[in-house]
């Protein structure tokens, strides 16, 4: 199987295209993996229901038992809970940073640790989650899985 | 994660006191220093072994909490247990006159080297992980 990589200016969003005549082991491999990364999460927000594709989501956050979703410059309200969040998609890049928050490490900028061993997590739409020292080995087992997966 | 559990808790105890001891008898090797106290000290560096285990598992429950006060309150609590410890045995065997010196100075210099440790070791995952950061975003 090969893998053309093209460049466009201009393209409104990034997508891919399969070409095949059969879909091969190696093929079927590839799209299970991409499966779960190019899922949509259905959620609402004022009153509307909506889907969001589930790499725009930046992080959840649950408030007064509700789970939230946010994106670059929006906030959806979703049924799933955090933990069937992680249990559904941490394949992809969400991993739990603290009781209350889930984010997408796709989605970082970059981390900065306080003198009391908190790290700060800036995300790429510049607003900043925190994470607890008790989920670090968590989120750096995540983190050096992703990159493990970057390098295959 | 619990990093010391029910599982591991003697074995960290046994390498501990292991490291220790030998530290001490190199210490005397090369010193060329006797110590009369030999058994009664063995046996404190196995309760030190003990304790600073036992307190350094807390960490896992105290993960809510702010980490400096966190560090000098667990120092504390073990200095603390460790001068009761030395003042209890002085009811019934006679103490150096410089035990309580001796092992503030045993206790801190390993204490302040692994917190040093564990602070930088912070610090470069995260600049190990914004490392990754970068190249995910060369990559996109």
């Amino acid at each position: 199987m090969r893998f053309i990589k093209t460049r466009e200016e201009d393209l409104e969003e990034n997508y891919l295209e399969l070409h095949y005549d059969e879909i091969d082991e190696e093929t079927a491999a590839v799209l299970e993996r991409l499966r779960p990364a190019l899922k949509y999460i259905e959620g609402t927000t004022d009153g509307k229901r909506l889907t969001v594709p589930l790499a725009d989501m930046y992080y959840f956050e649950t408030v007064d038992r509700k789970t939230f979703g946010y994106t670059k410059n929006s906030c959806v309200e979703v049924k799933e809970t955090l933990q069937g969040i992680i249990d559904e998609y941490e394949k992809v890049g969400f991993v739990r940073i603290s009781k209350s928050a889930v984010v997408n490490l796709y989605k970082i900028k970059k981390l900065q640790g306080d003198l009391n061993m908190r790290t700060l997590i800036f995300l790429k739409n510049d607003e900043c989650l925190v994470m607890n020292r008790g989920y670090r080995a968590e989120f750096y087992a995540a983190l050096n899985k992703l990159q493990g997966r970057k390098k295959a | 994660m619990k990093i010391i559990n029910r599982n591991n808790f003697i074995s960290i105890v046994c390498v501990s006191f292991t490291l220790i001891v030998c530290g001490k008898l190199l210490f005397e090797k090369a010193t060329g220093f006797t110590d009369i106290y030999y058994t009664e000290n063995i046996f404190m560096c196995l309760g030190i072994s003990v304790l600073a285990t036992a307190i350094l598992a807390l960490h896992y429950y105290l993960q809510h909490l702010p980490f400096v006060p966190v560090v000098i309150g667990q120092y504390l609590l073990l200095l603390a247990v460790i001068f009761g410890g030395i003042w209890t045995l002085g009811h019934f065997t006679e103490n150096a006159p410089s035990a309580y010196r001796d092992m503030f100075i045993s206790v801190s210099i390993p204490y302040v080297i692994g917190a040093i440790v564990y602070y930088a070791s912070f610090f470069m995952q995260i600049k190990k992980a914004n490392e990754v950061f970068m190249n995910l975003d060369q990559n996109e």
